[in-house]
């Protein structure tokens, strides 16, 4: 994937999953790293939710390993978790 | 409802009724009296593989799809609540341990619980503790990494008398966690739960755990995460399961009602022909049909794995086991002193459909849920 690519992808996905959280949360302002599991944010069905909406939309299947909070703590995690498993990396640098 | 089935859907759902008429209902009554399910409907169950019914082909199930599964609880929890439990914990079990269990995990059970050799049972309630399920006093510690030893208890456990697996949730320090302990692990007791006002033939149990050892590798999903992950996706195919159950219920209370209400006779007239009892059967029917509707909705936004899956199960189960608690009070009290003998199963689905309200979540807790989905779209769509 080249780096103009990657870029537009990221681009769509961050906004997708910001447009699902701001639909999802008690939240007026959000923030890329805003903390979503901060108290009083979400709901206690929030994290299926968001499961489900991220296999839904991006056609992915989250299982056992994917249980990390690190992978949905914020915008910027879960759009670089879903980057990662759409196998979405940068293009390598190429030899110099 | 019917134009919304598959002509599919539409066979299994007579396949369905069949099933019920010939092995469930002419049964039921004795099973409550007796607080007790035979070992030998459960096998049926098992033969036609309807305790794995929603469970992919190739993890041994049928592979039906939700609607088809909320069919079958529609049609079982006509014929008895008892009965439907044993689905709706099998269920339970088997869709938090496939979505989040380890390949071995996997391996092992599923395909032992599609065939329904063996019974699970969700293991979440405690006795000091139903509805805030954060509140868990369960304790797992760990002893040198060889293996998690479990002490606490839980209650009201349905099936619990008989499952051979249990899916207990407890904390590993301040972290949740979900783990497999088969029936026959030392320091595991089970208690009967017996003289339910209702569902009295589900066989609840207590569990007592006393230093019970179990290995990491039973562990489901990762520590931090059984709250958050595991259960609710066990706890929404409860909801579903439960949804439909209870819409059963009142489906069995409005047929009766609607039969008795025909034949009986005051003075000349039938008794369907008094304004007062058409009342209490027009909203019998009307709730029959918008529940059929609700439930119809949460397994097609299942089956498509919809984010609103999980509101659309809260909504369907709130307002069925409401409407059932409703429509048998009036069942009852349509057929007067006759509603209120164990000869009419209007007085069985009356001690029923009040379980069917406090079951996988309350009423109360629904509305908790509820009222803050619905009030939190309001509020955003006011930003």
């Amino acid at each position: 994937m080249t780096n103009s690519s990657h870029a537009e992808e990221e681009k769509k996905v961050r906004e997708t999953v910001t447009n699902f959280l701001l639909s999802s949360i008690n939240i007026e302002n959000l923030n890329d790293d805003d903390n979503l599991f901060a108290s009083g944010i979400v709901n206690s069905l929030f994290a299926v939710q968001l499961m489900t909406f991220l296999e839904k939309i991006f056609v992915i299947e989250l299982g056992m390993d994917d249980l990390d909070i690190e992978n949905f703590k914020s915008v910027n995690a879960t759009t670089a978790f879903v980057m990662r498993k759409k196998g979405w990396q940068k293009a390598e640098a190429g030899p110099s | 409802m019917q134009y919304l089935l598959t002509e599919q859907q539409k066979a299994r759902r007579g396949d369905f009724k069949t099933f019920v008429n010939q092995n469930v209902e002419p049964f039921a009554e004795k099973w409550d009296r007796e607080q007790r399910l035979p070992e030998s409907v459960i096998a049926l169950l098992a033969k036609l593989g309807y305790l794995g019914c929603s469970l992919p082909t190739q993890n041994g199930g049928h592979g039906w799809d939700t609607v088809t599964f909320g069919l079958l609880n529609e049609a079982l929890g006509r014929g008895s609540s008892s009965l439907n439990g044993v689905l709706t914990v099998q269920t339970m079990v088997s869709k938090a341990l496939l979505k989040w269990g380890s390949v071995e995990q996997i391996r092992k059970w599923i395909p032992m619980l599609a065939q329904g050799e063996i019974i699970g049972a969700f293991a979440l309630t405690e006795p000091g503790g139903g509805s805030d399920i954060h509140s868990l006093v369960t304790e797992f510690t760990d002893s040198r990494g060889d293996s998690l030893v479990l002490n606490g208890a839980k209650k009201w456990i349905s099936c619990g008398q008989f499952a051979s697996l249990f899916l207990v949730f407890g904390k590993l320090g301040d972290r949740s966690l979900a783990c497999l302990v088969p029936r026959e692990t030392p320091g595991l007791e089970v208690e009967p739960i017996h003289d339910l006002m209702g569902f009295r033939a589900a066989g609840l149990a207590k569990l007592t755990f006393n230093n019970v050892e179990v290995p990491p590798a039973n562990v489901v999903g990762k520590p931090g995460f059984a709250l958050s992950h595991i259960a609710p996706v066990g706890l929404h195919y409860g909801r579903i399961s439960t949804a439909c159950s209870a819409l059963g219920l009142l489906r069995g209370c409005f047929e009766e009602s609607v039969t008795w209400a025909a034949t009986r006779k005051i003075g000349n007239q039938p008794l369907g022909d008094i304004g007062m009892i058409r009342s209490l059967i027009a909203e019998m029917g009307t709730d029959l049909e918008a529940g059929s509707f609700l439930c119809h909705s949460a397994c097609r936004a299942a089956d498509e794995n919809l984010p609103e899956a999980f509101e659309k199960a809260l909504m369907a189960k709130y307002f069925t086991s409401r409407a059932a608690v409703r429509a048998a009070s009036d069942a009852v009290q349509i057929q007067g002193a006759a509603g209120c003998h164990a000869s009419s199963s209007v007085s069985r689905f009356y001690r029923d459909a009040k379980i069917m309200e406090i079951i996988e979540g309350t009423t109360q807790i629904h509305e908790h849920l509820l009222g803050g989905i619905f009030l939190g779209q309001v509020r955003r769509s006011l930003q």
